[in-house]
């Protein structure tokens, strides 16, 4: 199902907290150096006794502006919501804006496992003094509760479910929620999906998560499109991103930072977690239909990329149908880790930092490319004017998203 | 225990959920609703102060005070039955 053209939706503000940089200057300037902050996760609730687990964890959030009665109940998942949502609400200078004409979506959901799991230990045997605000925090909308307390945003706040297409699904929405002139403005954020030793357990039996091969060596863990890839990595991230028409961006005198030409949702018919080359294909050529775009016109890719063995080998085998080997590709999560419902959020958002630098960011760990026909950017940065951008998620479910994002100054 | 010690446990528990409470000086003439404790609020603080005390009793029977003082005497009354 692709959208309509829609050359006229721009990006016109963005946050991210990311283990390599919190705020879009920080983690631009990470993602161009190729950093990395992979290693035994840390956090409690995170490993059991006989685990270790490799991730990417967030060092400490600075909330300032939040009260301290607000954040003492606050999760994870909520806190990186805030100082996202922070981020790009004042980059998008969205206080000029009437609160009812701004709407809020947030990518994921069964966002804050890790806080249920450290509170489901802690009560287990005492439940008489369970605290009353679990009955509001356990639930994922309790973020929508939480962001619109803090930012008078009165048009719509609700979470959308989409496994790891999560928060590419957000910002489809989004535009979505801007075109038929249902709010002015609407936020898309990919929430930080917070893994408890359960999830992470899960995922390793499935076969999802890597990385027993390298498990002394988490630098090298994480290495998508490469041969010797064995799973997705972890990291904790959320990005938000402002959705809006190009008028109402100028009238309060910002540039765009991208232009949204083209969206498409593609459902495979299949409820269990393998790619599907068919769905992945309908879906990119759908989206680049929606932007009047020919293989030949794109110049960059943000694929899923995640380093799960069957996910990347069908990536490329639909990239190739689709005739876009040509078009410069790196991969994002090799830097952040997979956040699964906020990647598609923070891929946008480093595409568009990309496309703001008319330079890449270098690929970690992919030392034997699965296919040299390929145009994957090398273990370095390099200069490169991103004309037209694709941005693909794939989650789990059978879903597809994909995305074309025009530079504003092409 | 007595009421004035269970008089400071909620005077701990509300300084915990509302952090801009630190330098008050908790009266038992106070109420947790106007020195600005909603209703959940509220719920939590009763619930710390129960769990401190280890006191497993239904909060619906902690309907009745008007301020913390006869809060804590309520309190103070059920360790006493239970």
């Amino acid at each position: 199902m692709h959208s309509a053209l829609r050359s006229e939706l721009v990006f016109s503000g963005m946050g991210i907290v990311s283990p390599i940089g919190l705020g879009s200057d920080a983690f631009g300037a990470a993602l161009m150096r190729g950093e990395h902050r992979f290693g035994v996760m840390q956090r409690p609730g995170r490993q059991t006794q006989e685990s270790a687990f490799l991730g990417a964890e967030l060092p400490e959030l600075a909330l300032p502006d939040v009260p301290a009665r607000v954040l003492r109940s606050c999760s994870l998942s909520g806190k990186a919501a805030l100082a996202a949502l922070g981020e790009a609400w004042r980059a998008a200078r969205l206080e000029a804006v009437d609160p009812h004409r701004i709407g809020l979506i947030i990518g994921g959901s069964n966002l804050q496992q890790r806080t249920l799991t450290l509170t489901h230990q802690k009560y287990a045997d005492r439940t008489a003094f369970l605290r009353p605000t679990y009955a509001m925090t356990f639930l994922d909308s309790d973020l929508c509760g939480l962001c619109t307390d803090q930012y008078p945003i009165r048009g719509f706040a609700y979470t959308l479910g989409g496994a790891s297409a999560a928060g590419q699904l957000a910002v489809i929405q989004a535009a979505d929620a801007v075109a038929s002139g249902r709010v002015d403005v609407a936020v898309a954020m990919g929430g930080l999906l917070d893994l408890s030793h359960w999830e992470c357990a899960g995922f390793r039996a499935a076969g999802a998560m890597g990385s027993e091969r390298f498990a002394e060596s988490p630098q090298a863990a994480c290495r998508p499109f490469d041969q010797q890839r064995d799973g997705f990595i972890y990291g904790e991230n959320c990005a938000a991103l402002v959705v809006e028409r190009a008028a109402t961006c100028r009238q309060r005198g910002l540039q765009p930072k991208g232009l949204l030409t083209g969206t498409a949702v593609a459902m495979d018919g299949n409820r269990y977690p393998n790619p599907n080359a068919h769905g992945e294909t309908r879906a990119i050529g759908e989206a680049m239909q929606a932007a009047a775009l020919r293989p030949s016109d794109v110049d960059y890719i943000n694929p899923h990329g995640t380093g799960s063995p069957l996910g990347d080998q069908t990536e490329i085998q639909a990239l190739r149908a689709c005739g876009l080997e040509h078009a410069a590709l790196n991969t994002t999560k090799s830097l952040t880790g997979h956040g699964l419902t906020s990647a598609g959020a923070v891929e946008i958002v480093a595409t568009l930092l990309q496309m703001a630098a008319s330079r890449l960011h270098p690929c970690r760990n992919l030392e034997s490319p699965l296919d040299d026909a390929v145009n994957f950017v090398g273990a370095t940065a390099r200069p490169h004017k991103i004309h037209h951008a694709l941005c693909l998620s794939y989650g789990f479910g059978g879903i597809n998203t994909a995305l074309c994002i025009q530079n504003p100054l092409a | 225990m007595s009421s004035d010690d269970i008089l400071k446990l909620i005077a701990q528990h509300t300084r915990e959920i509302l952090p801009e409470l630190e330098d008050h000086p908790f009266q038992r003439s106070d109420s947790l609703g106007e020195l600005g404790a909603n209703s959940l609020d509220r719920s939590e603080i009763l619930m710390m102060t129960l769990e401190a005390l280890d006191l497993k009793v239904p909060a619906v029977k902690f309907h009745g005070p008007k301020n913390i003082g006869e809060l804590a005497d309520a309190i103070h009354a059920q360790r006493v039955t239970v």
